[in-house]
């Protein structure tokens, strides 16, 4: 089931109480070999650690928080009226749990992780290269892991090899494909990526700050990568490999030079044959594997991208490390390490015994990343309110829900739904809000101006609301309701999942009442107002 | 000395922020009072409102009655000082290009900057910086903030220091702007969507414009009226100010704080049109970013700008071919110097604008192995001149082959000390953030370089 551009259906009551549907697509999710929960080891830990540090974190969120910022956090958009009112009125007093397990088996989980994994490994890209994610099969590829919960450590594998051997994992060359034949891009990306690690600094000298990161570590990566080469094949763009060049010294800033050896971090090197500086070998056909391909491709016998993932990436725990304190970013808005992808001796975890267990756990559930969401979603942490508690102002406590903006994708799916009751992941909403609003996991939320003058100015969202004038578009529902108070209140539930405060009330329908020659536009200006605040522009 | 009143400097903590711009015209007041009865006006962020063409002359006037002002002509990537203002002829760090003798008697400078030689008297060098990052991100902000990080501060960047302390914040015009080819990163990403304004709050941080001249989305939409443009507006900060003031949330400030500036910074528009300037100031000034840009900057602050910070991508990051590179590079930076220092100088305005020209750290007094300068911050050379400084020094010197300061040592903390002194800003003024050890905008109680200063 592939669900890249496929309209998920949402249904949306606005005006009542839903069935008691959690209308949301589900997929058969594989369940994974007896995982263990964390949940409670997550809870532990953080309050010993609070008990520790006399920290009074804040109290739990109510459940109308609670609702929006899982929907947010989960599935990637906010949830209709129909949603809210259904989880409110559910009884059960386990319903958070279930709302969890619910929301992770939805596609929209799916789409969603894919989003921010896709943002993570590959970096925000123009509208061109997000058409070539897709068409490479590249998007589908992530979709497939996290829909089929396939192993972590296996994908990582597949997308360094990227040797496909079927139709089925094709979309992992792309990787490597998308950096263009830049083997210090490549190296520079593998490194945050899949190890938790920045080696940037690490180009012309060891690095600075963190001992341990040494210019052989930059180098090696590279070296590791610097025999591929982009082919176009009758299959499909492919990444060859030769068995021969790749030699390189690389001099220090003293004018030293050194051989760059195939090793990095604590791994390696791995044993290879130099040719004497200055002689060339020659490229072979013994030196490859007998067998030609399918696409054409040839294998060398010693390939060094086979030996990184044997040699450095198997059972390497900064695989898992580096997983699991993302996802905790993800769900709590900092790693255990932060920055989450400098995972070096500058930055030791704020509980590294809790980093620790969660990296075990991951490796124990055959590295599922969907299962370490949910260890997260149900612990207390993640469901403490967002107002930071008097005297405590460590985030890295996570003694508070820590406030977090919308991702691009997370605000035009949320505002889709808002104003049309409905939302297509392919929307050119969706392209649009990426190409201004392009950080994902900012280390500090710095809201620039140029963000605010988008918003302001730009025709895109303008042109959106006046777009939607249909009967089931909330600007028209409104229009059909008898009175001012109704459409506040509407727009309230709609927009922030609550209820007007008496001077928001007033404000909206004094605004309103001013402008009832042209209420049609006088409500997208209320809408607007809504969609340009704090509160919808924040997770909390 | 002129004899305009020091501005006084108002502490700028946490008390301070948020504070509402009271210009919007009455009848808007009167209007917007009309929904937000009355009282909840307050809450709410007041819109600027300019109607008209911004008038430059009348703007130009009022600059002229104001404090002083700074343009940072940040060389990010690190330039090499053997090129530009310490020149070592004829020895084997040197380099190929020679020096020339200056207008100051005995002071010579790189061959590649003819056209500062005959301004030295204007310009005071200091040729002994040693400071200790050296890497780029840690050099960067140690010399942009003043100094090294010190957790839980975020130490705001001169530019916010500056704005805050000397700028008219009631302004429409931007106090603090930054134009860069890529103002948003590209390179050093990290670092220029990092928190610029730190811990004085995100409405002293630059407006970022660049690139097409211009800034995005500065231009209202046919589709909507003025007064609705307005209006919406004021609705949005009261709902949002709710949001933020409830929750004493510093996300929602930053969102708050961007969009309070987005009136204002439409009223001002023409003032970010070069093709408004005359187009032989354009040719002078010679093509390229960084040139237009520095021009730019001379506009913006003949027109009430108090801080320009003027940045160029981090081209001067030379570890190969730095030879030529900088054979390209320095030339360009000695005309604009020449020409953005005489003009102000025209302009009546050098007295009041102190232009700096630095970058991150010095280059290495040998070559690499691909002809270029590494990063090197043990001595290195950076040019101030314009308000509070005496022109026609030379602070400090290296050895006779530019590897070890042998006179004259500072470092980022008499930088900075001189700065402020510079401008008028007391360097020793001491911080009180709730709930936070105290510290000073300059730490340690260092003295400023007395020798620079008028």
């Amino acid at each position: 089931m592939r669900h890249g551009t496929k309209l998920i259906p949402i249904a949306i009551y606005f005006f009542t109480v839903s069935t008691l549907v959690f209308a949301v697509s589900t997929v058969a999710a594989q369940d994974s070999p007896s995982t263990t929960s964390l949940t409670s080891e997550i809870n532990r830990q953080l309050s010993n650690a609070w008990k520790r540090d006399s920290v009074n974190p804040a109290g739990p969120c109510t459940d109308r928080e609670f609702v929006r910022r899982v929907y947010l956090d989960l599935v990637g958009r906010i949830p209709t009226i129909g949603e809210v009112d259904t989880f409110l009125l559910d009884a059960r007093p386990d319903k958070r749990d279930h709302l969890v397990d619910v929301l992770l088996d939805s596609e929209d989980y799916v789409q969603h992780f894919t989003d921010v994994i896709d943002t993570l490994l590959m970096g925000r890209a123009d509208e061109g290269k997000y058409k070539q994610r897709s068409s490479s099969q590249w998007r589908s590829f992530l979709e497939d892991f996290l829909r089929e919960n396939r192993p972590w450590n296996e994908v990582a594998a597949e997308i360094l090899l990227a040797r496909p051997d079927g139709d089925s994992n094709r979309g992992a060359v792309w990787f490597l494909y998308e950096r263009n034949d830049n083997h210090q891009a490549i190296a520079e990306s593998i490194a945050p990526a899949f190890f938790g690690v920045r080696i940037e600094c690490a180009q012309c000298h060891d690095h600075m700050n963190a001992d341990e990161i040494k210019q052989s570590d930059y180098w090696g990566l590279v070296a590791f990568f610097n025999r591929s080469k982009n082919t176009k094949t009758k299959r499909g763009p492919r990444v060859s490999e030769s068995a021969v060049g790749g030699f390189s010294e690389f001099a220090d800033l003293t004018g030293d030079s050194y051989p760059n050896l195939l090793s990095f971090l604590d791994r390696g090197p791995v044993k290879e044959e130099r040719p004497e500086a200055g002689k060339d070998q020659e490229d072979a056909d013994e030196l490859y594997q007998s067998a030609k391909r399918k696409d054409g491709t040839r294998i060398p016998k010693f390939s060094r991208r086979s030996e990184f993932v044997e040699e450095v990436m198997a059972d390497n725990p900064r695989l898992a490390l580096a997983m699991v304190n993302r996802v905790w970013a993800i769900l709590m808005g900092r790693g255990i390490v932060h920055p989450f992808d400098e995972m070096d001796s500058v930055h030791p975890p704020s509980h590294p015994e809790l980093l620790q267990v969660l990296a075990d756990g991951f490796v124990n559930s055959r590295y599922n990343v969907r299962e370490v969401v949910r260890w997260i979603a149900k612990s207390d942490a993640y469901q403490l309110s967002s107002m930071r508690p008097n005297g405590v102002d460590d985030p890295a406590t996570f003694a508070w829900y820590l406030e977090r903006p919308l991702t691009a994708e997370q605000m035009a799916r949320a505002t889709q739904l808002i104003v049309r009751g409905q939302f297509q992941n392919d929307d050119p909403l969706i392209g649009s809000f990426r190409q201004q609003f392009r950080d994902v996991l900012p280390d500090t939320f710095v809201a620039p101006v140029s963000d605010a003058l988008y918003m302001s100015n730009h025709p895109t969202l303008d042109q959106y609301l006046a777009d939607s004038n249909d009967a089931q578009h909330l600007r028209q529902k409104l229009m059909q309701l008898p009175d001012h108070s109704q459409r506040c209140d509407s727009l309230f539930a709609s927009i922030f999942q609550r209820s007007p405060a008496e001077t928001e009330r007033k404000a909206v329908e004094n605004y309103l009442q001013q402008r009832e020659s042209h209420l049609g536009q006088a409500i997208d200006q209320v809408i607007w107002s809504m969609l340009t605040s704090a509160e919808f522009r924040l997770n909390h | 000395m002129n004899k305009r009143s020091t501005h006084k400097s108002t502490h700028g903590q946490a008390a301070s922020r948020g504070r509402a711009s009271d210009c919007g015209s009455s009848e808007h007041s009167l209007h917007r009072r009309l929904f937000l009865q009355g009282g909840m006006a307050s809450g709410a962020a007041s819109v600027a409102s300019f109607n008209g063409l911004f008038s430059i002359p009348a703007a130009a006037e009022q600059v002229k009655r104001q404090g002083k002002k700074c343009i940072l002509l940040w060389l990010c990537g690190a330039p090499s000082q053997f090129e530009t203002w310490d020149p070592k002829p004829g020895t084997e760090t040197g380099g190929p290009f020679g020096a020339i003798p200056t207008d100051l008697p005995g002071v010579h400078v790189s061959r590649l900057m003819p056209q500062c030689a005959t301004i030295m008297n204007k310009l005071a060098v200091i040729r002994s910086m040693k400071t200790k990052p050296s890497e780029h991100f840690q050099g960067i902000d140690v010399l942009t903030r003043g100094d090294a990080p010190r957790p839980p501060f975020t130490r705001p960047i001169l530019g916010s220091v500056v704005a805050q302390q000397l700028g008219d914040l009631d302004s429409p015009v931007p106090q603090f702007v930054l134009l860069d080819p890529c103002p948003e990163g590209n390179e050093f990403k990290a670092f220029k969507s990092g928190n610029w304004a730190g811990w004085l709050g995100a409405e002293y941080g630059p407006i970022r414009a660049g690139g097409e001249y211009s800034i995005p989305n500065i231009k209202r939409l046919d589709s909507i009226s003025e007064l609705d443009h307005q209006d919406r507006e004021t609705l949005r900060a009261f709902l949002s100010r709710k949001y933020e003031n409830d929750r004493k949330s510093e996300a929602a400030a930053n969102h708050n704080a961007a969009f309070h500036r987005v009136a204002g910074l439409m009223s001002c528009a023409p003032l970010f049109d070069l093709d408004k300037l005359p187009e032989k100031d354009r040719q002078r000034y010679g093509g390229g970013a960084f040139a237009q840009h520095a021009l730019l900057a001379r506009h913006l602050i003949e027109n009430g700008s108090t801080f320009v910070m003027v940045a160029n991508g981090m081209p001067w990051d030379n570890h190969v071919f730095q030879h030529e590179m900088h054979q390209m590079l320095v030339p360009e930076l000695d005309n604009i110097l020449y020409q953005l220092i005489t003009d102000l100088e025209d302009r009546g305005l050098l007295e009041d604008t102190l232009v700096i020209a630095m970058g991150e750290f010095g280059r290495t007094p040998w070559l690499n192995e691909a002809r270029g300068r590494d990063h090197y911050p043990d001595a290195w050379s950076m040019a101030m001149a314009g308000a509070g400084i005496r022109g026609g020094v030379v602070h400090g010197a290296t050895d006779e082959f530019g590897r070890e300061v042998i006179e004259g040592h500072t470092d980022n903390q008499q930088l900075f000390a001189t700065i402020f002194r510079a401008l008028g800003i007391e360097s020793d003024e001491e911080y009180d953030l709730p709930g936070l050890p105290t510290f000073r905008r300059v730490e340690d109680g260092v003295n400023p370089i007395e020798e620079v200063l008028l």
